[in-house]
């Protein structure tokens, strides 16, 4: 069996939620090596899209940012901030959005913006950027989770979830069936109850215990009458990965690690 | 009434950019998000000590950072600014915060950048996905309390639309490769929210790679983004966008931007960098100097674009004219002399 990291594992598991034929809107990081493996693998039709205007785009490079030159060498549509919310996401194309979790509540809303009191904050995160419109209005919300939190209630609503839960999301006009459907962390796998809207555990991950995974919730988390073991990434998918984003295999903590030295001396004067 | 910029040529330092343009208290907004962003311009900003600025920032990775060090930012209205720091570390918008300096606005991207293109548009307002009334960048306000977001009935189906209202900032600042002289500027790559920033700005302020005859305009005007007459100053400043990338010039500088990441965690590092590479050189071109010295030319050289050129698009047509070399009209079966007597027989001239 092929030997991975936790991101790995996420990111192979996560690119299974994009199917042929998606049009599929992306963030920079885990999610961005997600639909580059799917569109590598088993979706070569589905359409990555950026909110910078960026449409159809077919990254070489795992991307800094959703604008970087990664992005734009060979795109097939060219437009702005604008269009790709009024006349994509608006109008109901966007088959799946994948968002990087900041915290996360027991109805799938998610905050970006602010942990703790929004003006005695403890932190200010990147903001909600294109994350409300995204959770909002595409059909399916796939959330990655490295370094995020379950809460009982988050700080700031930046991304709307099933709200209060029990049809809340349905009476507050968003699109019939929307919402977030499921959150990979590093240990496992949540699905929402259909009816309450509520997250649940669906399966772990090798290695890993329910037990271990519900000390992680500050609530008393529901399980799935039978939790799924999901399957260790492929060999095939492992060097995909390495191959396009060897820095998300890494994880920050080891990327950071790793080209600091690097940083480190070109900052010294030494040159390269 | 919108002013027109009609001056055949609006080349410029960044300094006199900045000196005329640019004015305590005004409002600005960065027309750049992420790619090719305006250091050149914004740390003239910063040198020429602009204060009590109200900032629109779609999404940065620093250059937000280096205003408010600048001391230029009063009031911000944000959707993104990275952040690489974790929790234990404070950074350059937190300590800000914290100590009242400036006072903040949360924006989604896309409500943010429709206030610029209803102000673009001259709109007063206009709608949004009405989602985002389900959460707190809607319900909570700050630096924009009361107007922050609207709501209408639509008069035809009855039903409630989230509106945001139009806004039109004093000044854009926006880099982009190549302008002619009289500021037809033409940008390509991820076009983000430029053109409505910079359409919704009373002034535009262009800098780019190159100035350009309006030959070269005129063969690719699908390219031109903001349109001459709304452009007050063209700054000719190569590597005007470093640290970010520009797709025909240059990469993004991860070396450069890590070192400020790292100086910026304390307040005495984020001090020591504003004095390397904003307060101590004059201009852009002895910024890329001290680079140069400091790291070496090389360094620099290895961030050049390598080419992969758009095919041209090919703008013929006949290209006949009312009358062609054997002075034959182009309309009717007839040439010149003809017409004119035809004109002169039935024309209905004009008395007297």
């Amino acid at each position: 069996m092929v030997k991975y990291t936790e991101s790995e594992i996420i990111v192979a598991n996560a690119a299974k939620e994009i199917c042929d034929g998606d049009i599929v809107v992306i963030g920079q990081g885990i999610p961005m090596a997600a639909g580059v493996l799917a569109k590598a693998t088993h979706a070569p039709n589905c359409i990555i899209l950026t909110e910078a205007g960026l449409v159809d785009i077919r990254p070489f490079r795992n991307p800094l940012h959703i604008a970087d030159p990664t992005c734009t060498r060979g795109y097939t549509y060219s437009c702005d901030m604008i269009d790709i919310f009024a006349t994509i996401v608006n109008r109901g194309l966007v088959d799946v959005t994948f968002l990087g979790v900041g915290q996360i509540d027991r109805y799938g809303n998610m905050n970006s913006t602010v942990f703790g009191d929004y003006d005695q904050f403890r932190m200010r995160m990147m903001g909600a950027g294109g994350a409300p419109e995204f959770f909002g209005y595409a059909r399916k919300a796939v959330l990655t989770m490295r370094g995020g939190k379950f809460v009982e209630r988050v700080d700031y609503v930046s991304s709307p979830g099933y709200l209060d839960g029990h049809g809340a999301r349905e009476r507050a006009g968003f699109p019939p069936g929307s919402g977030p459907k499921v959150v990979y962390s590093p240990r496992g796998v949540f699905r929402f109850d259909e009816e309450s809207g509520e997250i649940y555990l669906h399966g772990v991950f090798p290695g890993h215990t329910v037990e271990e995974i519900k000390k992680e919730v500050p609530w008393d988390l529901r399980v799935a009458d039978e939790v799924v073991e999901l399957p260790p990434p492929t060999r095939e998918e492992v060097e995909l990965i390495r191959e396009f984003a060897p820095e998300i295999s890494a994880g920050r903590r080891l990327q950071l690690e790793l080209s600091v030295p690097r940083i480190m001396e070109i900052i010294s004067g030494k040159g390269i | 009434m919108l002013e027109k910029y009609m001056e055949k040529d609006k080349r410029m330092t960044a300094r006199e950019a900045v000196e005329r343009f640019v004015h305590d208290g005004d409002s600005l907004v960065i027309a750049n998000c992420l790619y090719a962003t305006p250091y050149a311009l914004l740390h003239e900003i910063i040198r020429q000590g602009r204060k009590g600025l109200t900032v629109f920032q779609q999404g940065g990775i620093d250059e937000l950072d280096q205003l408010i060090l600048g001391g230029c930012v009063k009031t911000l209205a944000m959707a993104y600014n990275f952040r690489v720091a974790g929790e234990r570390i404070q950074t350059v918008l937190e300590r800000a915060l914290r100590r009242g300096e400036i006072e903040i606005e949360d924006y989604s991207n896309y409500t943010l950048l429709t206030m610029l293109q209803a102000g673009a548009m001259g709109y007063p307002f206009l709608p949004v996905m009405s989602g985002i009334r389900e959460t707190d960048v809607y319900r909570v306000e700050r630096a924009f309390r009361g107007q922050k977001f609207g709501e209408v009935t639509c008069p035809f189906t009855g039903e409630k639309v989230v509106v945001v209202r139009g806004r039109n900032p004093d000044v854009a600042v926006l880099h982009v490769q190549r302008a002619d002289k009289f500021g037809n500027a033409q940008l390509w790559g991820a076009l983000i929210n430029s053109k409505w920033a910079c359409l919704a700005s009373k002034r535009v302020i262009i800098s780019c790679e190159q100035v350009v005859d309006e030959d070269t305009i005129m063969r690719t005007p699908h390219l031109t983004l903001v349109p001459g007459f709304r452009v007050c100053a063209v700054v000719e400043e190569p590597w005007g966008a470093h640290p970010s990338e520009l797709l025909g010039f240059y990469d993004y500088d991860m070396v450069f931007r890590s070192l400020f990441f790292m100086q910026t965690m304390s307040e005495e590092g984020a001090r020591a960098w504003m004095e390397e590479w904003v307060y101590g050189v004059r201009d852009r071109q002895e910024y890329l100097q001290h680079y140069a010295d400091r790291f070496g030319l090389r360094f620099l050289q290895e961030l050049r674009a390598k080419p992969y050129p758009s095919i041209p698009a090919d703008y013929g047509s006949t290209g006949r004219g009312a009358w062609d070399e054997k002075d034959m009209s182009f309309n009717f079966q007839m040439n010149r002399e003809e017409f004119l007597a035809a004109l002169e027989e039935k024309g209905g001239f004009v008395d007297g």
